[in-house]
């Protein structure tokens, strides 16, 4: 690493823990936003002297980083450039820790994400911190509604894994609930699930799992043998997409809802949050409004699809997720495939102060629907000129 | 009076309706239907009618000089007079199938239009299955024609349906019912018409998925005094319809000459797109699109740092540049990448029958038709003036667009 790119590291590494250390939710917008300004600008500095790739696409933007006045003016990378193999990094092979990698849908390419020591640090830091906020800091019985193979320590972890280890720094014990029953199958274990309950039953308890994995695999069975557990002060929280229970109708009302009686919670323990692998670091959990919040180091920006100027509050466009977190992989500022929508920049009625969104949903894939042709081979359809 | 176009429900309302089409037997004679297509041409100038996309391509369609030599090439001098023509010792005409059905892709506005003149000319009824997208265009489009045509002489042969593409049965029917398709659009929808129940004999023409290049020779961009045209005509290839259309450009080769440096021409190029999307700016994106095109630009940028691009904060416009002789994927959105390459030929010869169009700027008349050959030779359809892409015409995909919807009958006379 040349010198100057050290340099930038070291300060960039500064200002990252000074946010850290802050409540997650108490900056002045203003403080916030100045702040981040400054640290988005260093990190892309050092990004650019760390690979000439990302320099060339800064270096093209619109508005150079020398000119740009908001973060929005600010060079964003769409999402889907971390599907490219290798994946984009800014550090050598050597230092890579950890490769994250999101849960693609049948036959798409997942995205990855690289992380050395620094970075796998600062997203537990930051996961922690804004899950704190809303669970507490409380260490507590952790079951997670997954199998015992994504609890332990990989080198490539995929979404799944990544979400249920983020939550580990709260756990005084951990217990998956689910057995694997064939290869890329699993079963719920009653008998576990059940003698947990009897366990813990009045504790604090930190439940985990992808939605459709609660739905299918836990709230489903129960219902089927009408068993309903008694967990008052657990905290369920969940992520992962609503594309396979909206197939089956299931509406986020009827999810909390079921949810909470399974578990025999009131119903705002049970939280939805939205994240990506790519945005390390940063979740966003519903607050009691029903609003995702935005930590102090973090941002979120809704694009115009047309203009992708930045929308104003009501205004629904694609969200670009902006965190200062990570620095092994270029995901300061990344436009994503989804829909969203800004309430407003603070003041939100849960108390929290900044900015808080709503997410809609993923961009509809566009019907391919004329002659013009996006293969650029016969050769690749099989057949020939 | 009824609507224009139907919504249909149920396979027993399209049956019903091609046999109402089959009750109108008689074709009008090709000079009244030149008449009506020249009044109909005229019409289509109005307000909201204007703004149509390909609209003004659809006047010149519809012009008399534009169809009736198509109509002699295809047909014969005698076909345009409604006449048969001698052959040796025989006599030769063509009369429609009957009721052709046609299906035309969602993201060209015209096209439902343009695939039915083509079959009207032949004498043929038309049933036409309108895409949900081009209701409202069409419709508009459709109204003009009904005022002019006050005796009903083309209306009536006329039937346009709309139903959802998922609705088989209503494709079935639609198939079991016709003499003859003409079937336009991308690789899945063409496939699903093509696998339909249509009758034994009928005839069945695919316009499928294909794409379309440029290319400039140095002797063009070189010149100072053609740039900054060539480079309007280049913009206007990539906006018209979006670039989605088969024949929109996706790439334009450009020819290196030693050490010329191509940044004016890239400048020329930068200012040209800027003055198109002046002129036709964009009013609504599909955000899919958008990413799309977010992904195209960071792709290219990111993956070599030879790499350059072009574009403004907005997605309204891209120019991505690079080097080399193949065509990298397409992004549509009027995203065009311009590939400086040593020599056309080369990239041409690699050309595997995707391209459908080639746009030429060619300086040296000779050199233009040694790459015409090549282009023709690797699946080129259409090899035209750059500026001129879009301009429909027959043959179109390497195919007659009236002659396969109709029946050459020989007569030999009995005497002879």
């Amino acid at each position: 690493m040349s010198q100057v790119a050290e340099q930038q590291l070291a300060q960039v590494e500064q200002s990252i823990a000074a946010l850290l250390e802050g409540a997650p939710y108490g900056m002045d917008p203003g403080q916030r936003h100045q702040a981040l300004l400054r640290l988005f600008k260093q990190e892309l500095e050092y990004a650019c002297q760390r690979s000439p790739q990302f320099a060339n696409y800064v270096r093209h933007w619109p508005v150079s980083l020398s000119a740009a006045q908001s973060i929005a003016e600010f060079p964003y990378l769409p999402v889907s450039v971390f599907k490219a193999n290798p994946p984009l990094s800014l550090v050598p092979a050597g230092e890579i820790t950890r490769t994250l990698s999101s849960s693609a849908t049948s036959g798409q390419v997942p995205s990855r994400v690289v992380l050395d020591l620094a970075t796998s640090r600062r997203m537990t830091k930051g996961v922690v911190a804004i899950i704190r906020d809303f669970v507490g800091a409380a260490r507590r019985p952790y079951l997670v509604i997954d199998t015992q193979e994504n609890l332990g320590r990989q080198s490539e972890l995929g979404a799944r894994g990544a979400a249920i280890q983020a939550l580990g720094s709260f756990a005084t014990e951990i217990v998956s609930c689910l057995r694997p029953v064939e290869p890329g199958e699993s079963a719920l274990d009653v008998d576990k699930l059940l003698a947990c309950s009897d366990k813990w039953k009045d504790s604090p308890v930190l439940v985990y799992g992808f939605t459709y994995v609660i739905w299918t695999q836990l709230v489903q069975p129960l219902e089927k043998r009408g068993i309903r557990l008694s967990l008052p002060n657990v905290h369920v929280l969940h992520s992962g997409g609503w594309k396979r229970l909206e197939q089956q109708a299931v509406t986020p009302d009827v999810f909390v809802r079921d949810v909470a009686a399974t578990f025999g919670c009131a119903r705002n323990r049970v939280i939805d949050y939205y994240g990506m692998v790519e945005n390390v670091g940063v979740v966003y959990p519903d607050c009691e409004r029903g609003y995702k919040h935005v930590p102090s180091f973090a941002d979120v920006i809704i694009r115009d699809p047309l203009t992708l100027a930045s929308a104003e509050p009501g205004r629904q466009g694609l969200v670009e997720v902006c965190s200062v977190l990570p620095t092994s992989f270029p995901g300061f500022l990344l436009l994503t495939d989804d829909l969203g929508e800004i309430i407003g920049h603070d003041g939100c009625a849960c108390g929290r102060r900044g900015t808080h969104f709503r997410f809609l949903r993923r961009v509809p894939k566009v019907e391919v629907r004329g002659c013009g042709n996006l293969e650029t081979s016969r050769a690749r359809r099989g057949g020939g000129a | 009076m009824s609507d224009i176009l139907s919504t249909i429900a149920s396979p027993p309302e399209i049956t019903a309706a091609a046999r109402r089409l089959r009750e109108n037997a008689a074709s009008p004679a090709p000079a009244a239907v030149f008449d009506l297509f020249e009044q109909w041409a005229a019409a289509l100038d109005g307000p909201g009618v204007r703004e149509i996309p390909g609209v003004s391509f659809l006047r010149l369609w519809l012009r008399r000089g534009t169809l009736e030599p198509i109509l002699a090439r295809e047909l014969g001098s005698e076909a345009v007079r409604g006449e048969w023509h001698d052959q040796g010792r025989v006599r030769l005409r063509a009369f429609p199938l009957g009721v052709v059905g046609h299906w035309p892709a969602g993201n060209i506005e015209i096209q439902p239009i343009l695939s039915l003149t083509c079959a009207l000319l032949g004498g043929n009824s038309c049933l036409v299955r309108v895409p949900g997208g081009l209701i409202g265009p069409t419709r508009l489009i459709i109204e003009k024609l009904r005022q002019v045509d006050r005796d009903r002489l083309l209306t009536d042969r006329i039937f346009l349906a709309s139903f959802d593409h998922s609705r088989t049965d209503l494709h079935e029917a639609m198939a079991r019912a016709v003499d003859g398709a003409m079937i336009w659009g991308g690789e899945d929808a063409v496939s699903q018409v093509r696998a339909l129940p249509f009758p034994h004999w009928a005839r069945v023409v695919v316009f499928g998925p294909r794409l379309s290049v440029a290319a400039m020779d140095f002797g063009t961009w070189g010149d100072p005094n053609q740039r900054s045209a060539w480079c309007r005509r280049v913009a206007r290839d990539v906006w018209q319809f979006d670039q989605q259309a088969c024949s929109s450009p996706q790439t334009l080769f450009l020819e290196q000459d030693g050490g010329t440096d191509p940044g004016e021409f890239f400048a020329e190029l930068q200012r040209a797109f800027q003055e198109e999307n002046r002129a036709h700016p964009r009013l609504e994106i599909e955000p899919a699109l958008t990413s799309a095109i977010c992904r195209a630009r960071a792709s290219w940028l990111l993956e070599d740092v030879a790499h350059r691009a072009c574009f403004p904060q907005s997605a309204d416009w891209t120019i991505l540049q690079g080097k080399g002789i193949h065509i990298p994927e397409p992004t549509q959105g009027r995203t065009l990448t311009v590939m400086l390459a040593d020599d056309l030929l080369e990239a041409v010869s690699r050309f595997d029958g995707t391209v459908q169009t080639l746009g030429l700027a060619v300086k040296d008349r000779r050199r233009e038709e040694i790459l015409a050959e090549a282009a023709g030779r690797r699946g080129v359809d259409r090899i035209v003036r750059l500026g001129q892409m879009h301009v429909f015409g027959s043959p179109w995909d390497g195919t007659d667009l009236i002659r396969p919807m109709t029946r050459l009958v020989r007569h030999g006379r009995s005497e002879d």
